[in-house]
C-alpha cells in the first residue's frame, strides 16, 4: 500500500513538473521577422531612412518582460551607398553588429489587454557599444484571441550624438541628430 | 532515486526562470549578410574593383594623370601635358553595369560592361567574383603615319575577372587574371594577344580615408619591349556621393589595356600624378 502510494506521489510530482514547464513556456511570445525603422531625415534633403523586417523579439506575458535584438547589417535604405555609409561610417556595423533593446512593460497582464491597449515601457538600448536608458516609451499592446498573437507598435525619439555617433560637418545640413525609430511586432507563441 | 529525478525536473525550470529573457533571442546565430564597402571607387587605381554602381544610378568618374613629374617647372610638374579621361556607368541591376568612356590616352573611346556573379557573404562565400569586357576604340591612330590602317586596327578587347577578398573591416584584396587583344599593338614585336594579372588591394586608415594600390604583371611581353608593368599608389578620400582617389602610378593611360601593355614611366624615375573623382547621381 504504501509504496503504490509512492509511486502515485511521484506521478503526481512528475506531473506538476510538466505543467509548470508548460506553462511556463505559454508565458512567451516570439517573433524573428519584427520590423523597427527609423528616420533621420531633414526636410528638403534626400531621406535619411532604413527599415528591418528581421529583428527578433521576446515578451514573456506573465511579468511583462520584453527583449528585442536587431542585427544593425539588416537595415536596408532606398540607397545603396547611403547603406553603406550607414554601415561603415556611422553604426559600424563590422565592429557592433547588434542592437539590443531591454525593458519592462509597466504594469503588465494578459487579463489587462481586454480593458487598454496603451502601455509604457522603460528600458535600456545598447547599440554603438552605448547603452542609453529609455522612460517611458508609449506602446499599443493588442492581443488577436483566435491567432494567439500580440501585437506592439510604437515609436520614440533618439539623439545619434547620445550613441557616440558624430555627424560630419559636411552633412550635417542633410542628416539629422534626432533619429526617429519606430517598431512593429506580431508576436507568436513559444 | 526517485526524489533525485523529480529535482532534475524540476531544475531546468528553476535555471530557466532565472535566465535572462535576451538569451533566449540573443541566439550566437553567425550571420550570413552581404560583405560591403570592400572598395569604395569602381576602379582600386588604375584597375577595375569589385564594386559596382547601384541599380539605376549613374556614376561619373573624371580622372586625370598629368605629365611626368620630371619634366619639373617646365610643364608645370606634368600639368601642361595631363590626360583626361570621362567615364559614365549606369547600373542597369545592382549586379549589371554598363559604361561608356572617352580618354584623351590615343582619343580612345571604350564600351564596357561589369557584371557580378557573386558576393562575399559572411559565415558563407569567401569571395566577390566579377566580369569585366570592354571594347576599345583607338581613334588617334594616324592615317598620315600609319597609311594601311582600317578601322578595325583601332580596336581593343578586354576579359577580365575580378576575384575580391574583404580580409577584414580595413583591408580588401583583389586579383584580375586578364585577357586583352589589341589589332595594332605599339611595339611590333609584341603578340596582339596578351595575359597579366593584375594584383590590388585597399587598406582603410580611418573612417573615410584609404590607401589603395594595384600592379599589373604583364605574362607575355616580347622580349625587347620597352614598356613596363603598371605600379599605382593612392589615396581614397570618400565624402557622401563623392569618391577622390589621388595617386602616384608610372602609368599615363587609363583604360586596361592600355596601362597593362604599354606604360611608359619607372618608379623613382618618371611618375605620373593623377586623380579619379567620383560622383553618384
Amino acid at each position: 500500500m504504501m509504496a503504490y502510494l509512492k509511486i502515485k506521489l511521484n506521478h503526481f510530482i512528475y506531473a506538476i513538473a510538466f505543467i509548470s514547464l508548460s506553462a511556463f513556456s505559454q508565458s512567451k511570445y516570439i517573433t524573428k521577422t519584427g520590423i523597427v525603422g527609423f528616420e533621420a531625415s531633414v526636410p528638403s534633403f534626400e531621406e535619411v531612412k532604413a527599415t528591418n523586417n528581421s529583428v527578433t523579439a521576446i515578451i514573456n506575458t506573465s511579468n511583462g518582460e520584453f527583449a528585442a535584438l536587431v542585427l544593425v547589417k539588416g537595415f536596408r535604405f532606398k540607397n545603396a551607398l547611403m547603406e553603406e555609409h550607414f554601415n561603415e561610417n556611422y553604426a559600424e556595423s563590422d565592429q557592433y553588429p547588434k542592437a539590443i533593446f531591454k525593458g519592462q512593460i509597466v504594469d503588465f497582464s494578459m487579463e489587462k489587454l481586454d480593458a487598454t491597449n496603451k502601455f509604457k515601457i522603460n528600458g535600456e538600448l545598447t547599440f554603438h557599444a552605448r547603452k542609453v536608458p529609455l522612460e517611458a516609451i508609449e506602446v499599443k499592446i493588442t492581443y488577436a484571441a483566435t491567432a494567439n498573437t500580440i501585437e506592439l507598435n510604437g515609436s520614440f525619439t533618439l539623439l545619434a550624438s547620445d550613441f557616440d555617433i558624430i555627424i560630419p560637418k559636411i552633412v550635417r545640413k542633410k542628416v539629422s541628430n534626432e533619429v526617429d525609430v519606430s517598431f512593429n511586432f506580431k508576436l507568436d507563441k513559444k | 532515486m526517485r526524489h533525485i529525478l523529480a529535482i532534475l525536473f524540476l531544475l531546468p525550470i528553476l535555471t530557466f526562470s532565472q535566465n535572462d529573457l535576451l538569451d533566449e533571442i540573443d541566439s550566437k546565430n553567425e550571420s550570413n549578410e552581404r560583405v560591403t564597402a570592400t572598395f569604395k571607387g569602381l576602379k582600386i587605381v588604375n584597375l577595375e574593383s569589385t564594386k559596382l554602381v547601384a541599380k539605376k544610378e549613374l556614376t561619373l568618374v573624371v580622372a586625370h594623370r598629368f605629365g611626368s613629374l620630371n619634366n619639373g617647372i617646365d610643364t608645370f610638374f606634368g600639368l601642361d601635358e595631363a590626360v583626361t579621361r570621362i567615364n559614365f556607368v549606369y547600373g542597369l541591376t545592382d549586379a549589371i553595369n554598363i559604361g561608356i568612356s572617352r580618354s584623351s590616352f590615343l582619343k580612345t573611346y571604350q564600351l564596357s560592361a561589369k557584371y557580378r556573379f557573386v558576393q562575399q557573404k559572411e559565415n558563407e562565400f569567401p569571395f566577390t567574383i566579377v566580369g569585366f569586357n570592354a571594347l576599345l576604340i583607338n581613334t588617334g591612330l594616324d592615317k598620315i603615319a600609319l597609311p594601311l590602317i582600317e578601322f578595325k586596327h583601332r580596336l581593343g578587347y578586354t576579359t577580365q575577372l575580378l576575384i575580391s577578398r574583404k580580409i577584414n573591416t580595413n583591408l580588401s584584396l583583389e586579383l584580375a587574371p586578364t585577357f586583352f587583344h589589341d589589332n595594332y599593338v605599339a611595339f611590333n614585336d609584341q603578340s596582339n594577344t596578351q595575359v597579366a594579372l593584375g594584383l590590388g588591394g585597399r587598406y582603410k586608415l580611418s573612417k573615410r580615408w584609404s590607401i589603395n594600390a594595384d600592379y599589373g604583371i604583364h605574362l607575355n611581353r616580347a622580349d625587347n619591349s620597352p614598356f613596363k608593368n603598371p605600379l599605382s599608389i593612392g589615396f581614397d578620400l570618400e565624402t557622401g556621393g563623392h569618391v577622390f582617389q589621388m595617386h602616384f602610378s608610372n602609368a599615363q593611360a587609363m583604360n586596361t589595356n592600355r596601362f597593362l601593355s604599354e606604360t611608359t614611366g619607372e618608379w623613382f624615375k618618371n611618375i605620373f600624378f593623377g586623380f579619379n573623382l567620383s560622383r553618384r547621381f
